[in-house]
């Protein structure tokens, strides 16, 4: 067992159509190549969006929660989608699971048409969705089974599966106890387990492990790559950095509805213009070493603050080499050393100038589906 | 020291301003009951049918039996206009045939007027006594036409299904109210209850159909109004004192039951296929309540109703389960009579399962 989950090697990025945005937000509408973007959709490609667009129009204001998402999930990946609180996500993913239809745009889940093959689609998803879907009158057990039954799980192999996932979510002692006298996080696993009852082909996960403490976070991430080594597609919707640093093979950031970038983690970075932060400590500086230091390749700044010096790298490890090579030669002793990459706070703060948690996210909720017509 | 009752005021009175429509039903509720309730029961009853006919033989009319037709079918209810009148006279040439139509509840009375050849000149009246309203404004008109032709005939009523007491009349009709109450709080509530706390979302991606989500929750919702209804018809029969006359009687008790369990659960379910709040729904099926009880003819004969709520009974599946359940608890009567009222509700039964499968809303916009 991993703790903390083990980060996946990252899937190496596609070097044909990596769909990297041309700058900022503004005018970042990733255009997959069109040709082999869908002569190839039949084997790496398990969702397609072309144009996806969602405008919720009421009285007072319309929203467009999802505005003009192209992109595509790759067979057996964990995919990230990225983004402060209202910013489109659960849309998309509603989208997708059939519970919402576009405004404008197609999408295809395992090339079928979310607005052509709703049932084809529903028979091969599993869905956790955002807020507690489970029947909080009924046992665990009940809820699994009703679910079992929805999802077409064989009678004969039904008991066993809802035993193997109650166990899994630590709730096989109180499989028979309501689902309304359960902690946040019991009910949170149990949808959890439940999306996954019928060993779907994608399973949507729509922030997963919001409210729940560190511990059984890290359970829920342990099972979700379990899942993924299963070959199951995971789409992942949060506004954790670490969750989807730690989880997915690629990420999506969705800023006010749109696509702002997607790619795998290690492209991101190099997103950054600045590039990695290299941090030493020293006792005294060379002046002669400082100028030198400036003019290695791949360094980008060197600014000297007593006793360190802090370099930014486009690629840290590489440069870091030359760095070191040069305080040999000027015999100036090293007493620390730290490389740090971008984490996925400092590129998203970088695409969008602003943080995840501390974002206008609140303003900008998308209103969704409301519960009243 | 008032902040506490202030914000909780505030609070409560902002909610009830919100919602227009539960402000609207709170006004409408006491309206629409003035006018149904008040039009149902209060309305004068006219237009009742009832059978004339002469005792044979000799073949000819008596003047008294053409007289006495022509007054009884010309007895104007306050104004001159023909359209209020009392009775609305059948002539038979035939005892026996006219009394078949009373007992098939065609007609609710039928007048027999002596030959001239009687021994005791005496006028019959046959009254179907399952109805408790009818039969003494015919008797009455029976009198005063009578009285009116100088005749002094003796009248000899006849209640062809004995003393029925206004309890036992209502009585069938509160199986029906059972059956409305449990389809109110059970049918349908559960997909409403769902929708306000967004567990639908989690079925809703599931491979199952809008129809077997529909048909699930009707079939549920028929099984519990039918225990209900089931357990009050037992204990009507035990407070009114009505007998069964045989167990084939029993067994179209309970198909009837059934059947009107289905019409109306699938009625209640076709409207909670569309709403998202409680207080909503259960307003409007309060509302509805109110509209199919009163027109049902539980209370009151529906013949007593003006003639734009007597519409109303047309569509009304309560009117049917009602006049079905008298038809065999109260009359007797078998498959003849009521299966007009069961062909009725299992049409009405099957447009409202259609409607609530076609409105069922599968996406959560």
């Amino acid at each position: 067992m991993h703790l903390f989950g083990q980060k996946k090697d990252p899937v190496p990025a596609p070097q044909t159509s990596p769909e990297l945005p041309k700058e900022a937000a503004g005018n970042a509408t990733p255009q997959p190549d069109r040709q082999t973007g869908w002569s190839t959709a039949g084997d790496s490609a398990i969702i397609r969006i072309d144009h996806l667009s969602k405008v919720f129009a009421s009285k007072t204001k319309t929203v467009t929660a999802v505005n003009d998402v192209s992109f595509e999930v790759k067979r057996g990946e964990i995919f990230g989608l990225l983004g402060a609180n209202g910013a489109g996500k659960s849309t998309l993913i509603r989208i997708l699971t059939t519970l919402l239809s576009p405004t404008s745009g197609q999408a295809f889940v395992n090339n079928y048409d979310i607005t052509q093959d709703p049932e084809k689609i529903r028979e091969i998803i599993g869905v956790c969705a955002q807020n507690y879907t489970s029947d909080s009158e009924l046992t665990a057990y009940d809820n699994l089974e009703f679910y079992g039954k929805l999802e077409n799980v064989p009678d004969s192999i039904l008991q066993d599966r809802i035993w193997e996932l109650l166990k899994m979510a630590g709730l096989a002692d109180r499989a028979y106890m309501p689902v309304g006298t359960f902690s946040g996080g019991m009910k949170r696993k149990l949808e959890i387990v439940r999306a996954f009852i019928h060993r779907p082909l994608i399973l949507f996960l729509d922030e997963p492990t919001i409210g729940l403490d560190p511990e059984a976070r890290r359970e829920v991430w342990q099972q979700i790559m379990m899942l993924n080594r299963e070959n199951t597609t995971i789409i992942l919707t949060t506004h954790y950095m670490d969750e989807a640093e730690k989880l997915c093979d690629r990420i999506a950031f969705v800023e006010k509805g749109r696509l702002i970038a997607l790619d795998t983690m290690e492209n991101l970075r190099k997103l950054i213009p600045a590039g990695d932060l290299i941090e030493i400590g020293i006792d005294h500086m060379d002046p002669r070493a400082e100028e030198e230091l400036r003019s290695v390749p791949l360094v980008n700044a060197v600014s000297v603050v007593e006793h360190k010096i802090m370099i930014s790298a486009t690629n840290g490890s590489e440069a870091i080499l030359s760095i070191l090579a040069l305080f040999e030669k000027f015999q100036i002793p090293v007493s620390s050393l730290s490389i740090r990459s971008p984490s996925l706070e400092d590129i998203f703060i970088y695409l969008t100038g602003k943080g995840l948690d501390n974002g206008n996210g609140e303003g900008n909720d998308a209103p969704g589906p409301g519960r009243k017509r | 020291m008032l902040r506490g009752p202030l914000a909780i005021f505030k609070r409560d009175f902002k909610k009830f301003l919100s919602n227009p429509f539960i402000i609207m039903m709170t006004l409408f509720m006491p309206i629409m009951y003035l006018i149904i309730f008040g039009s149902a029961m209060g309305g004068t009853i006219s237009h009742i049918p009832v059978g004339v006919v002469q005792e044979v033989p000799p073949y000819q009319d008596t003047p008294l039996f053409t007289n006495a037709s022509y007054q009884l079918n010309h007895i104007s209810q306050g104004s001159e206009n023909d359209a209020e009148k009392q009775l609305d006279v059948t002539l038979y040439t035939d005892e026996v045939q006219a009394k078949q139509d009373l007992q098939d509840g065609k007609i609710s009375a039928v007048i027999v007027f002596p030959s001239s050849v009687s021994n005791d000149n005496a006028v019959r009246v046959y009254v179907d006594s399952s109805d408790s309203i009818t039969p003494p404004l015919v008797e009455g008109a029976v009198t005063s036409v009578l009285e009116q032709l100088g005749a002094h005939n003796p009248i000899i009523i006849d209640k062809i299904y004995g003393d029925i007491t206004y309890l036992q009349f209502f009585g069938v009709g509160v199986i029906m109210m059972a059956i409305f109450t449990s389809t109110m709080f059970g049918g349908g509530i559960a997909l409403i209850k769902d929708r306000e706390n967004g567990i639908h979302e989690g079925y809703l991606v599931t491979p199952v159909k809008r129809s077997s989500i529909v048909m699930g929750i009707i079939s549920s919702g028929t099984v519990r109004a039918f225990i209900a209804g089931f357990t009050i018809f037992w204990i009507d029969l035990l407070i009114t004192g009505i007998t069964l006359q045989s167990f084939q009687d029993f067994l179209l008790v309970l198909l009837v039951i059934l059947i009107a369990c289905m019409g109306v659960t699938s009625l209640v379910v076709s409207f909670a296929s569309r709403f998202s709040s409680q207080q909503e729904y259960s307003s409007v099926i309060a509302f509805f309540n109110l509209m199919l009880f009163m027109t049902s003819g539980a209370f009151y004969p529906v013949i007593g109703m003006p003639g734009w709520l007597r519409w109303i009974t047309v569509i009304n599946p309560e009117y049917y389960g009602i006049h079905a359940l008298r038809s065999i608890i109260l009359r007797n009567q078998g498959f003849n009579v009521i299966g007009i009222d069961l062909i009725a509700l299992l049409i009405f039964s099957s447009v409202m399962i259609i409607l609530g499968i076609v409105t069922f809303r599968r996406t959560l916009e």
